[in-house]
């Protein structure tokens, strides 16, 4: 489904401050994979989201959504298909909009070729919404003519992640959806992420710092570390691996980089 | 009944003001854009209508300041989003350019290099008050006010038509969260553009009925306009507060009408002595900075209260 070959982005090309944030990466998921994302800060797990969204356009190599290059499209052409989700509440929704009018806007992507011109909410579109917003029981489908910033971070989560699979996209991007909510409600949301994947069988990836979380929850769990791909498991293999394994890959990695850097430092005696 | 005369005298303007109050919400509230075109399109929009008055077509007039307008917001909108301007240098770019198209206009008929031009009745006041066998300077006013406030209900039915359709939703959630808006699979650029046309379509509007009402028009009847814009959008939030649209663009019509009366008011009663009238942008500027201030000022005023209450 999405087929991820060699890419590479490099950040202030040419100045002191040059930063290689991902490093001659590949990566290919199949239908339907639901694929979790570990990794330190800066270790270019949001640099490959917005590379895949067309936030902005890789220096080098290709991607790939379901046999189509979409390296040099433009992200809102991209969003036709993709469907992202930020940790921060805020970011996905329209605050002085109400709900159904969120909801309203984002479903465009499944009407591309609508008029313009033709009324923005409808009784049919509002039913539909109201149903499937009923299904999760946090209360928000009778607050339809709420504006949005009103709700909780955990309800706007849950509208945000509605607006991006209302219409089914090809791909979903979960960037630390729940780690901005308490526990309670990060496991609800969390819960109705996975009914949503599973019914339409989403191909998804989701950053997250929970390592128990990255091996519990998906199918297979990748690891970034400085812009490349260290560790990708699936199947059997992840089954056996706990979350002390994990944190052992990683601190062997990052043990690895702390003895280049002394011998680096005690070669300029 | 000189009173009420004088008084009913300015509601044309007030009316044909809060076109160009309406565009100001627009893009100041909805799409939450400082745009300074303001000055330039309503300057352009009121010389295309009456070049194209003086051919004799002043209905025809209106709708070249509306395209007039349109045109300044789309050059705006295009150097904010395609060519990266900052939006308030975007504005003043669009504004001193068009200053000079404008002077350059003006010296388009056989009379050569000036800055004004009449009319000479070819306006659509002047045609209603034929139609109806109107003559009389009370009476004038009555179809100047019956004329303006057809057009601009007309105008109101169209721009909250326009934000209940599906194209006005993006165009709202532009100004309220764009990344949403392209994570919608919108494009940003295109709303925007699509929002700052709109809104200086109305500010062309404005010109093009303003210069019409007054007989001529002069390259410096835009002068002041933009802060009168800013006037009349706060005073109308103050009256009806922040609610959706439709009762934003209804209340800035509203704060248009309001201040034009208080102006007239102050004007007529002599407040600020007997120059009265070369202090009404002051005016204006002191209106729009306190109503700014406020918010910050009672928050200033709460806190110091808890700190003394704490004490």
């Amino acid at each position: 489904m999405l087929e991820i070959q060699n890419i590479t982005k490099v950040f202030e090309k040419g100045t002191v401050n040059e930063h290689v944030a991902i490093k001659d990466m590949s990566l290919s998921l199949k239908k339907g994979e639901f694929v979790t994302v570990v990794g330190s800060n800066g270790a270019g797990k949001s640099t490959l989201f917005n590379a895949i969204c067309g936030s902005f356009m890789v220096d080098g190599g290709k991607i790939l959504l379901d046999n189509e290059d979409i390296t040099y499209k433009s992200e809102h052409k991209r969003a036709r298909e993709i469907g992202r989700v930020f940790q921060d509440p805020m970011k996905g929704t329209a605050p002085h909009m109400t709900i159904e009018e969120n909801l309203a806007l984002a479903y465009t992507r499944s009407q591309r070729h609508a008029n313009p011109f033709s009324s923005a909410i409808t009784k049919k579109k509002t039913a539909f919404f109201r149903e499937n917003l009923a299904r999760y029981h946090m209360g928000i489908e009778d607050r339809m003519k709420t504006k949005i910033g009103l709700l909780s971070g955990g309800q706007r989560q849950v509208v945000t992640l509605l607006m991006c699979t209302l219409s089914v996209p090809k791909l979903l991007l979960l960037d630390e959806h729940t780690a901005a909510l308490d526990p309670a409600t990060a496991e609800k949301v969390m819960e109705i992420t996975k009914t949503i994947v599973a019914e339409n069988n989403i191909t998804t990836m989701m950053i997250t710092h929970n390592l128990k979380q990255s091996l519990s929850t998906g199918s297979r769990t990748i690891m970034l570390d400085s812009g490349e791909i260290i560790l990708d498991v699936s199947g059997k293999e992840r089954e056996n691996m706990s979350m002390e394994d994990l944190i052992q890959m990683y601190s062997m990695k990052k043990q690895k980089e702390f003895d280049n850097d002394r011998i680096l430092l005690s070669s300029e005696e | 009944m000189i009173e009420l005369q004088y008084y009913l005298s300015n509601l044309p303007d007030g009316l044909i003001y809060g076109l160009l109050a309406m565009g100001i919400y627009i893009s100041l509230r909805i799409l939450d854009i400082p745009d300074l075109t303001t000055e330039g399109s309503f300057g352009f929009g009121a010389v295309v209508s009456v070049l194209v008055s003086l051919q004799g077509h002043p209905v025809l007039a209106l709708f070249a300041g509306i395209l007039a307008g349109a045109f300044a917001g789309v050059i705006t909108g295009c150097l904010q989003t395609k060519l990266k301007v900052h939006p308030v240098l975007a504005g003043i770019i669009t504004m001193s350019g068009l200053y000079s198209i404008n002077l350059v206009c003006y010296s388009l008929t056989e009379k050569g290099a000036t800055t004004n031009l009449s009319y000479d009745k070819n306006t659509v006041f002047e045609k209603v008050k034929e139609l109806l066998g109107i003559r009389g300077q009370y009476e004038t006013s009555v179809v100047k006010a019956v004329v303006s406030l057809g057009i601009v209900i007309l105008v109101l039915c169209i721009i909250v038509w326009f934000f209940r359709t599906h194209i006005g939703l993006c165009v709202r959630a532009t100004g309220d969260n764009p990344d949403m808006v392209s994570a919608s699979s919108i494009n940003v650029d295109r709303t925007k553009i699509i929002g700052l046309m709109i809104a200086n379509a109305l500010i062309g509007l404005a010109g093009a009925m303003a210069s019409q009402s007054l007989g001529y028009s002069d390259i410096n009847t835009a002068n002041g306009t933009l802060i009168y814009g800013l006037a009349a959008v706060i005073i109308g939030e103050a009256i009806l507060g922040k609610r959706g649209p439709a009762i934003g663009v209804l209340s800035a019509v509203l704060g248009s009408v309001l201040y034009k009366l208080i102006v007239a008011f102050v004007i007529r009663q002599n407040l600020f002595g007997e120059k009265s009238a070369n202090l009404m942008k002051f005016t204006c500027a002191l209106i729009v900075a306190i109503t700014l201030a406020i918010p910050a000022i009672k928050q200033k005023a709460a806190e110091s209260k808890q700190r003394k209450a704490a004490r």
